[in-house]
């Protein structure tokens, strides 16, 4: 149950650091946000993975907890970084019929 | 960023270029080495289970068995097939283990030598098994890899390990926009796209990998780094405090020849229980067995600590009296123990071990396409990219071999473990012999193929073998996928269906590198070499 708690924590976290990146927000939503969503986005994304290591820590400590949130952390960016990826080459496909 | 924004234009060349070209040329020149050890070093945390799944003999452990009735009786065995050792050490089972391991000095003296077997724990005698050394196989090649000697096998590891550290630590350097490029992937840019894949594998793992190789240092240190040891340790007793502090494992004292039986087993394992939990135990270690002088240390399993420093309870062998409790060592041993631990993983639930094997295999991949960036930025400029130069096509070369070459050469051991006769003399050396005489074969057929070619063929061979592994156990064994499925089998079926996983990745690159035409323009590479050639772009290593 923490297992899968944590693994979306993280996966929030990094979505929402993800959206707060420029180069993401200019191929999602082909614009800048505003300054302010941003920033919001920014502390929501810190806020997800803190609240991801507090639930780990609180249940398995320091030793363990630890060593479980850099993998989730690290399986977490690799993942919303393959959904970008596969979001952005959908959005190229039409793109690429059209123009070959 | 866009290229050529941070070009410099004096001279001599800054902290990122210099750490570029470390960074480039300490990752090639070891790189095939490192990224054998990755891969192996990757399976390896899934050691037990591909033992296990190595000797479909042996029948699925359904319940953990009782470890203190399990020590006795292969304590039992022992005491008549070895009557004349001076040492021996049982290593009990645990969820992951369904046979216990011992290993025993065959006799006291200059002519003694260690021996090894595996034990059912519900009977004491030995197990009866096809002869192969399972997952211990790449376990032990990730560290001391094979035909070479065992010190020279783990001083070259060390050296990679070191190599690595250094290439991790150039790599930071040089990846300037860590934070801004964090989810960047530009796809179709050759080169761009190769180095976006591995920042991407680099970044996101960062702490484990960094973790991973300093902690590999850590764990042969003594033989890296002796001389500390070899000035503060000097008498017997100091070097006795000091093993105390590493290890559980009892270096067999002089036996009076006074012959006495041994206690009940079971009765100190159980005050072990008692102490650490019923599943919690780890070794027995019995030296002088049939003497006054007998002693036995019991230690502690690594559940739910991240601490391989050793805990443990010694007792008189002839009486059963507790004499010690070892519950802490210093606080170098505690930071070694917790570094060691870490490295292997050994208290890692289920979950946490997954988390460990796939970042550790995108750490392999961080190789891997470190490894292929090497070649494509290169190739890139070439003036004509269809005539490489030696160099090049001997890099190419050894990274078909070490990289699709080395997954058929370790789903081949696999095919080996259930193709070889049970019967065959010598049966566990054979299969070791087809893992390398595949791989070598694999490095034959990418020499004398095109690149592309071999690329994909090779890649081809490695999603067949890795598809039909589990065809071939249901073939060959009694544990096809359905019924460990439907029986709750979850080793057999989680090596199934992890095969057909890995075969399906194999099978994307394949069909990737098929797919693949270079557009690069001979006219524009021309340009591009000239250009690089007079001032090469930082980060792009």
């Amino acid at each position: 149950m923490i297992h899968a708690l944590s693994l979306l924590l993280c996966l929030a976290g990094f979505a929402a650091l993800a959206c707060a990146t420029q180069r993401q927000q200019d191929e999602l939503f082909d614009r800048s946000l505003p300054r302010r969503t941003t920033i919001w986005l920014r502390a929501a994304g810190a806020g997800f993975l803190l609240l991801a290591l507090a639930a780990l820590l609180a249940w398995r400590g320091w030793g363990l907890g630890l060593v479980m949130y850099s993998g989730y952390t690290s399986l977490a960016a690799g993942l919303v970084f393959c959904a970008l990826l596969v979001h952005k080459r959908r959005r190229a496909r039409p793109h690429r019929q059209g123009c070959s | 960023m866009k290229p050529g924004n941070s070009i410099r234009r004096d001279a001599t060349p800054g902290l990122r270029q210099s750490m570029s070209s470390l960074h480039t040329w300490v990752a090639l020149l070891l790189g095939w080495v490192l990224y054998a050890m990755f891969l192996t070093g990757t399976v390896s945390y899934f050691r037990e289970e591909i033992s296990q799944w190595m000797r479909p003999e042996l029948a699925p452990q359904v319940h953990a068995p009782d470890l203190a009735l399990a020590a006795q009786r292969v304590a039992d065995e022992l005491k008549t097939m070895v009557p004349d050792s001076p040492q021996w050490s049982l290593m009990l089972p645990d969820a992951r283990s369904n046979s216990v391991y011992a290993f025993w000095r065959t006799k006291r003296g200059p002519g003694g030598r260690f021996e090894d077997g595996r034990f059912d724990p519900a009977t004491g005698k030995a197990i009866d098994a096809r002869d192969t050394l399972g997952g211990d196989f790449f376990y032990r090649f990730h560290f001391q890899f094979y035909y070479l000697p065992i010190v020279w096998g783990r001083l070259l590891a060390g050296l990679a390990a070191m190599f690595m550290l250094v290439a991790i630590i150039s790599g930071i350097i040089t990846h300037k926009k860590i934070f801004i490029d964090f989810f960047t992937f530009r796809w179709g840019k050759g080169q761009r796209s190769w180095l976006d894949a591995h920042n991407a594998l680099s970044v996101f793992g960062l702490p484990f990998h960094l973790m991973i190789t300093y902690t590999g240092l850590v764990t042969l240190m003594a033989l890296y780094m002796p001389w500390g040891q070899q000035l503060a340790i000097h008498t017997p007793t100091e070097r006795q405090q000091l093993r105390a502090e590493l290890s559980a494992f009892l270096q067999p004292d002089k036996a009076t020849g006074q012959a006495h039986a041994l206690a009940s087993i079971e009765d100190m394992v159980r005050q072990a229980q008692a102490r650490w939990g019923s599943g919690n135990i780890a070794t027995v270690t019995v030296t002088n067995p049939n003497d006054a002088a007998s002693r036995v240390s019991i230690s502690r399993g690594e559940e739910g600590r991240v601490s391989m420093s050793p805990q443990y309870l010694l007792f008189e062998g002839s009486s059963g009296k507790l004499l010690e409790t070892h519950d802490h060592v210093g606080p170098a041993a505690e930071t070694r123990g917790v570094l060691y631990a870490l490295h292997l993983g050994r208290f890692s639930d289920t979950a946490t071990r997954w988390l460990y094997f796939l970042v550790s295999l995108a750490g392999t991949a961080m190789v891997g396409t470190g490894l292929v960036l090497w070649t494509v930025k290169r190739r890139q400029k070439l003036p004509d990219p269809d005539r490489p130069y030696f160099g090049l096509r001997l890099v190419e070369k050894l990274n078909i071999a070490s990289i699709a070459g080395l997954s058929i050469a370790m789903a081949a051991f696999l095919w080996g473990n259930r193709l070889l006769p049970v019967g065959l003399p010598d049966r566990a050396s054979s299969e070791i012999q087809v893992f390398f005489v595949v791989w070598a074969t694999a490095l034959v057929h990418a020499m004398l193929r095109p690149s592309k070619a071999a690329w994909v063929e090779q890649l081809w061979t490695a999603t067949a073998l890795l598809a039909l592994l589990p065809v071939l156990n249901a073939l060959t064994t009694s544990r096809p996928l359905w019924h460990s499925l439907a029986n709750g089998d979850w080793v057999f079926a989680g090596m199934d269906l992890t095969c057909w996983a890995l075969a399906a990745l194999h099978a994307v690159l394949a069909v990737r590198t098929a797919r693949h035409t270079r557009r690069v323009r001979p006219a524009v590479a021309k340009s591009e070499s000239r250009r690089a050639a007079a001032d090469p772009a930082p980060g792009e290593a």
